[in-house]
């Protein structure tokens, strides 16, 4: 991994001690709002004060666990990121469903048993690589950030609340956002790096003093012990097999998440990062899907990787593990302190809609330059486009997907994962009569100039390569065409053939005639001036040169020339 | 290839358009002599370069050593990043007096 300039603490920095623990603060400030979800399906089991405390506890242990995996993994599990766990939207429908159908213990069941599909999909995604390309990827990065803007946004102005946001509450939302976009713009160092947690607490803080803080949970608050060792007397499991595919399909599409999420961890955290590397995607999802495991197991809904700390970890530049770990300690240290948890839980909803604002801008950026870094023909133009319509249209149309039967939902209850599985099926499908090698005969007597050059770029938009790979390989081609016809007396036409996989583009030129000259060494410019001796020499020299390897045999005269492009 | 001719007094602009090549090199490397016989300085506008191929690069070195010789200024200007690398490439980029726009490269010859 190479470290981007924008990181101020890359992957395996250790950033001081100070740093650590107030950027864990800042992300278990950001995350703990999710703790929402599993307190509103213990709400929804009838589950006492006191047992929804546990709950709480018990949810918190385990989001420090799972944080704490994916960044320091044991062996084939954990993506070896800074990438913080979270309960999952994509699990609240299917638990609220499994609560009233079986109470409780179902909801824990069949948590357990998405987390083992989970697992089970993680280990065949190694072998998945042709149906997740890099665009797709990009699309899945782009998403997660149109999906965290959308959210911040309602949250910001209070859409669909309980009850409607005054003029106040807005203002403070505003206010938060306009804090975060100064400190992170206009200033450097800590300033830059705490924005988020800067705007968050002058947010709470405004609403406070100005009493926007909230009712009968303030008085949760006050009631809640100082002190709580969680309790067990809640837990219990049993599975339903009317239950199996929902649960299987909130699997899938956690899966997806969870890729698209570890993928875009590895981006953040590395300058040379050109595709998703699919071991830390796979160990990740794996961690993910135990973490799942683990949720079932000690009593909460299902977990994916934070997509809000990904936003805030970009803008603030600090992606060192080592804040896992003080994530890991705080949430671990809240799970026995009930009421500064609750604090945390009671950030005004226009704050944490500022912040997830904020950070979504960064994320929704990152995806697009992911998608654009690869040239896109009509086929993947397509996926990108189409997947991207059906997201937003999930948004946009709800009441049109909530009439769809229960068991296909989940495919339908979130835009990202909706997205990304239109995505998949349509790439998938558009693999269909697409050719990783192709070939061209090119007569030296009358040369399309247009059509040798056009070549690699028809064939690069095809395949989805790399822009900047197939400059490379088209130059060779024009350049070696150009000066084999020039110089080497070609009889009969000149083969071309083009190959790809995603590993690596290579251009083979075969005639019947002298070989190319390829020195390793440049001519001067007086002898390229000299001659068109020069100029050949040259042009020998451009072309080993820019390629990552070159292979030239000469046989039977028969001369045949490899350009190896890594991709 | 196709050429876009402008003058500011003693210095000839030119921006070429599309892709020099073995075929279409001749064609500019005679121009450019023209140009340079005629004025004090001459502005390569590259935005539009396409390609340059070995022929190209030689046709330019020819120009900057006729320039040299008549006592008049050649300056590139406006290379896209991919035409930048074909420069690099060929270790012409410390060898070409070469400015970011239009503008910059006139200022530089005045």
């Amino acid at each position: 991994m190479k470290k981007p300039a924008t990181l101020v603490y890359g992957s395996d920095d250790r950033p001081p001690l100070g740093v650590t623990v107030l950027t864990g603060i800042q992300h278990a400030g950001m995350n703990a709002i999710f703790l929402l979800f599993p307190l509103l399906v213990s709400r929804e089991g009838g589950l006492s004060a006191h047992q929804i405390g546990d709950v709480l506890s018990l949810a918190m242990i385990v989001m420090a666990a799972a944080t704490v995996i994916q960044a320091y993994p044991l062996g084939p599990v954990g993506a070896r990121l800074f990438c913080p766990a979270i309960y999952s939207a994509i699990y609240l429908g299917p638990s609220l469903a499994a609560v009233k159908a079986g109470g409780m213990p179902l909801v824990f069941g069949m948590t357990i048993f998405a987390g083992v599909v989970e697992c089970a999909l993680a280990r065949i995604l190694p072998f998945l690589r042709p149906i997740f390309p890099p665009e797709v990827a990009g699309l899945i990065i782009l998403l997660i950030g149109l999906t965290n803007g959308t959210i911040g946004v309602r949250n910001l102005l209070g859409i669909g609340a309980a009850q409607p946001l005054t003029a106040v509450d807005l203002t403070i939302g505003l206010a938060s956002f306009a804090v975060m976009i100064v400190l992170n713009v206009w200033t450097k160092g800590l300033s830059r790096v705490f924005c988020g947690l800067i705007g968050i607490a002058l947010g709470y803080v405004a609403a406070a003093a100005l009493g926007r803080v909230g009712g009968a949970n303030v008085q949760a608050l006050t009631e809640a012990p100082l002190v709580n060792l969680p309790g067990f007397a809640h837990l219990g499991w049993s599975f339903d097999a009317a239950f199996a595919i929902t649960f299987a399909v909130a699997a899938v599409s956690a899966t997806t998440k969870a890729m698209g999420a570890v993928t875009s961890y590895q981006k953040l955290n590395d300058a040379a990062w050109v595709r998703p590397n699919m071991r830390s995607v796979s160990g990740g999802v794996l961690a993910d899907g135990l973490a799942t495991v683990g949720a079932g197991l000690f009593g909460s809904i299902g977990m994916n990787p934070s997509a809000s700390s990904l936003g805030l970890t970009t803008a603030t530049g600090v992606s060192s593990r080592r804040v896992a770990l003080a994530i890991g300690g705080i949430f671990a240290l809240l799970a026995f302190l009930p009421n500064v948890a609750m604090t945390v839980a009671l950030i005004p909803r226009p704050v944490i809609g500022a912040a997830l604002v904020f950070t979504a801008a960064f994320i929704l950026v990152s995806g697009l330059e992911v998608i654009t870094s690869r040239m896109l023909d009509a086929r993947r133009a397509l996926v990108i486009g189409v997947a991207l319509v059906a997201a937003v249209s999930i948004d946009v149309f709800p009441a049109f997907f909530a009439g769809l039967p229960t068991g296909l939902r989940p495919f339908f209850n979130n835009a990202l994962a909706f997205g990304t599985l239109v995505a998949l099926v349509l790439n998938a499908v558009f693999r269909i009569g697409v050719r990783r090698r192709q070939r061209m005969a090119v007569d030296p007597a009358r040369i399309d100039a247009d059509a040798v050059h056009d070549f690699m770029g028809a064939q690069g938009a095809a395949w989805g390569a790399r822009r900047d790979v197939i400059d490379r390989a088209s130059f060779n081609l024009t350049q070696s065409i150009e000066t084999i016809v020039d110089s080497c007396a070609p009889e009969g036409p000149l083969e071309v053939e083009a190959s790809f996989d995603e590993f690596n583009i290579d251009l083979r030129v075969s005639y019947t005639g002298a070989p190319l000259e390829l020195p390793d060494r440049r001519p001067s410019n007086e002898e390229i001036m000299a001659s068109e001796d020069g100029q050949r020499k040259l042009a020998g020299f451009m072309l080993r040169r820019y390629a990552d390897r070159v292979n030239a045999g000469h046989k039977a005269g028969r001369s045949t020339i490899l350009f190896h492009f890594d991709h | 290839m196709d050429l876009r001719e402008d003058a500011l007094g003693d210095i000839g602009v030119v921006e070429i358009l599309g892709r020099i090549d073995s075929t279409t090199a001749p064609t500019l490397g005679e121009r450019l002599t023209g140009i340079l016989g005629a004025r004090k300085a001459l502005v390569l506008d590259l935005r539009q370069l396409e390609y340059i191929s070995s022929a190209g690069f030689r046709v330019l070195l020819l120009a900057a050593k006729h320039a040299d010789a008549a006592g008049s200024r050649l300056v590139l200007c406006g290379m896209s990043p991919k035409v930048r690398q074909l420069f690099d490439l060929g270790g012409f980029l410390d060898f070409f007096a070469i400015s970011a726009s239009r503008d910059d490269a006139i200022a530089a010859v005045r």
